[in-house]
């Protein structure tokens, strides 16, 4: 990102208005600069410049300094604007915060699906865990053969179409090494751990880890089917594109499965619905069955409950409760729904206008909120127990994203000002092990203490 | 929805009612008639015209009543399926109108330059909506709007004169070779050769609304949420844009084409003017501004039956390729 762009943005928001000169000369730098991005989404590069390694073997991703922007004619908007945190194997992590405040975005560039060209990530690396099916320097899946107990591999007689064994010229069979089956009767393949740095891998390569390593749950189930074809055929897609040699009496069985996992009553049935024919509850049961019949490893729900109402949103929660024991996987769960994080995360982290203000174990996050944002969340959840009359809002309102202050984004709205608060944006302030908090209140204590 | 098209047959019949009393008193309101000015004519040539030859006139050509009583005559005829002569030809109007050289002409012209029309401007639309704001998007709309833009005769007039006086690859104008008589496959390639350049006429001027709208849609699609939801699965680019998003945006497409059915049978007025071809566009303004009723009657009504019958099939064809729209 030049500096140049960023100076003018400034200026223009002093104004509170944008001359046609202005907009021209922003549109003409954002147009430079999603260009190159561009270029770099679709280049192709050796995979050594990809693979990484993981920072802590017991994550499955870890995200440091992530920086998402939109490019508008109004300038450039840092949705998300430096983002670190990890994901542990088997875990359910949560991201909270309000609307507009980058939790969406932040689970769109670990699956690569900004809408360019506008919206792109600038910077920072997305390091995930891939275990993948190897493959040849022909770019081939390499199948796994059955071997007896001395190691050596099991050659077993070539058949004809007839069933009859095929025969050499001197009448001696065909052998072939036996090929290692499923209980489907699918061939096994061989399979590896990857690291893959998600933020520097060319789109096509991503059509590897979408939908068999990582899928995401989305929030509007309404929309999010393609309503000319049936939910069979939307799910046998996922089947046919993941499982090598799939066919489709494979893939509706394993749809079917899947619709019977998410508490589809009548799986059957649906299977041959339109989208238009099933409720919302039924729709998104039927998203998480899409993100699940690839087995992937880790589940992105991004408000996988908002656009549903109180009893389906328990239903589902405790769906994915249930899946992330079976998947043995890992949930990102997004959410603006602090009750949803109660129930389901363990471990929490709090979004600002597009930076990370707080993160730490559910627990912490719940009985020792440290940032002033987070505790005014907390009390302005409505709560049965409750005396109060009016419910607790934190006043003001999330700043301005294309002109960012360069103090506390949240110094405006904050009970808790210190002089310290106008200076420089805070850094993070480890409390604990696990907890973390960027507030000048800690950097205090931290000094102090 | 046997019930459906029933319903929809009858509402039909009244619309096309309606269209005949309004073409007809368009027709009698018209400042001219057929009459005047085949008076003016002989009046011009010299001879002297009486007051009773006029009246003698009016009357056989039945245009002295008032024009309602005109227009039930005219309906009561044509509901016994006698569609009356030609002013100006004398001959019954059903065999000057189908006649194949006639409506055949325009037919082919139209038909050509639709499939051409749809080949080349959903590739484009599609390449256009995919590459949002890049170099070959600006570059598809601006020729396109180009070809919007051009009026046919003089687009027409432009093609005739490169191709056609300048390089000399094309005929001038006309159906076919007059002065030689060609026979077989011979005659087949000289009717090509001067249905050329009227096709690539109305193919370009054509393009360009089909492009746009199959570009506008394409975009529609492309940021719906099932496009997201396609990608996040793993599919290809490929398989998102022509499976997913290109499913979606057919929809309108094919229900479009029902409604192309009476600008098969149209002809193109002008272009068939411009290139001097015998089709039924020419016929019909030459009768029009004769103000041979029974022909344009019979024409107008042909195409008004023809519209109705098209948006009946594009409504149809919803119910076909829509899985949402249920007719009832």
């Amino acid at each position: 990102m030049g500096n140049n762009s960023d100076e003018k943005t400034k200026k223009v928001i002093d104004k509170h208005y944008l001359s046609g000169k202005e907009v021209r000369a922003i549109a003409k730098a954002n147009a430079k600069e999603m260009r190159r991005l561009e270029k770099a989404k679709n280049r192709v590069i050796p995979e050594s410049e990809y693979v990484t390694q993981m920072r802590d073997e017991n994550n499955i991703l870890e995200i440091e300094n992530l920086h998402s922007y939109f490019f508008t004619d109004q300038g450039v908007v840092k949705a998300v604007n430096g983002v670190s945190f990890d994901i542990p194997l088997n875990s359910t992590v949560g991201v909270v915060g309000e609307s507009g405040c980058g939790k969406s975005v932040t689970s769109m560039s670990v699956m690569r699906l900004l809408q360019g060209p506008s919206g792109q990530i600038v910077e920072g690396s997305i390091r995930f865990k891939a275990y993948d099916f190897k493959v040849d320097p022909n770019g081939e899946y390499i199948p796994v053969y059955v071997k007896d107990e001395d190691g050596n591999v099991v050659m077993e007689e070539e058949l004809n179409e007839d069933g009859t064994p095929r025969l050499l010229k001197d009448g001696s069979p065909v052998l072939k090494p036996k090929l290692m089956r499923d209980e489907n009767g699918m061939t096994v393949y061989e399979k590896e751990e990857k690291v893959f740095d998600i933020a520097k891998m060319p789109i096509k390569q991503m059509y590897r880890l979408r939908g068999r390593q990582m899928s995401m749950v989305f929030q509007e189930p309404m929309t999010s089917l393609n309503p000319i074809f049936t939910i069979g055929d939307q799910l046998d897609e996922v089947t046919l594109l993941h499982v090598p040699g799939a066919t489709k009496a494979m893939a509706k069985e394993h749809s079917i499965n899947m619709l019977n996992l998410v508490g589809i009553a009548m799986p059957e049935r649906v299977y041959k619905s339109y989208p238009h024919e099933l409720s919302g509850g039924m729709r998104q049961r039927v998203m998480i069955a899409m993100a699940l019949a690839g087995e992937p490893r880790l589940i992105i729900a991004d408000e996988p409950t908002t656009a549903l109402d109180v009893t389906i949103q328990a239903q589902i929660l405790s769906l994915f409760n249930d899946l992330k024991k079976r998947i043995n996987g890992s949930i990102l769960l997004i959410t603006h729904d602090l009750g949803v994080i109660a129930e389901m995360a363990d471990y929490v982290v709090v979004m600002y206008a597009g930076r990370i203000i707080e993160k730490g174990t559910a627990s912490e996050i719940f009985h020792k909120p440290c940032h002033p944002y987070t505790q005014g969340l907390q009390k302005s959840k409505p709560t049965m127990t409750s005396s109060e009359d009016k419910l607790f809002n934190i006043p003001g309102n999330v700043p301005n994203p294309i002109n960012m202050p360069d103090h506390c984004y949240f110094k405006e709205r904050c009970g808790k000002c210190l002089k310290k608060c106008s200076g420089d944006y805070p850094e993070m302030v480890q409390v604990s092990p696990t907890h973390f908090v960027a507030c000048h209140l800690y950097a205090e204590e931290e000094k102090r203490g | 929805m046997f019930k459906y098209i029933l319903k929809r047959i009858g509402i039909s019949i009244l619309i096309l009612l309606g269209v005949s009393l309004i073409l007809y008193i368009l027709l009698r309101c018209m400042p001219t008639d057929f009459v005047e000015q085949k008076i003016l004519a002989l009046y011009t040539a010299g001879v002297d015209v009486s007051p009773e030859f006029i009246e003698e006139m009016y009357k056989s050509y039945g245009l002295n009543g008032t024009i309602l009583e005109g227009y039930f005559s005219w309906l009561w005829n044509f509901v016994r399926l006698d569609f009356g002569t030609s002013f100006i030809s004398h001959r019954e109007v059903l065999s000057d109108i189908f006649n194949p050289g006639r409506l055949g002409t325009s037919f082919y012209v139209a038909a050509i330059a639709t499939v051409f029309e749809f080949l080349i401007a959903i590739p484009l639309g599609i390449t256009a909506a995919t590459h949002q704001y890049s170099f070959i998007d600006y570059l598809v709309t601006v020729l396109v709007l180009i070809g919007i833009s051009l009026p046919s005769f003089f687009f027409g007039q432009m093609l005739k004169d490169l191709f056609a006086n300048k390089l000399g690859w094309f005929p001038v104008s006309g159906m076919g070779d007059k002065t030689v008589s060609l026979t077989g496959t011979a005659a087949f390639i000289d009717y090509l050769r001067h249905m050329f350049l009227p096709i690539l006429t109305v193919v370009i001027l054509s393009i360009g609304g089909r492009m746009r709208m199959t570009r506008t849609n394409m975009l529609e699609v492309m940021n719906a949420d099932y496009i997201r939801t396609a990608r996040a699965k793993g599919l290809s680019e490929g398989k998102v844009i022509y499976k997913h998003a290109f499913r979606n945006t057919l929809i309108p497409i094919v229900t479009g084409l029902a409604g192309l059915i009476p600008s098969l049978f149209s002809g193109a007025m002008i272009t068939e003017t411009v290139f001097d071809l015998e089709g039924i566009g020419k016929y019909a303004l030459n009768a029009m501004t004769q103000g041979d009723i029974p022909v344009i009657m019979t024409y107008n009504m042909f195409l008004a039956f023809l519209s109705v019958l098209g948006v009946l099939m594009s409504d149809l064809m919803y119910g076909i390729v829509d899985p949402r729209v249920k007719l009832a």
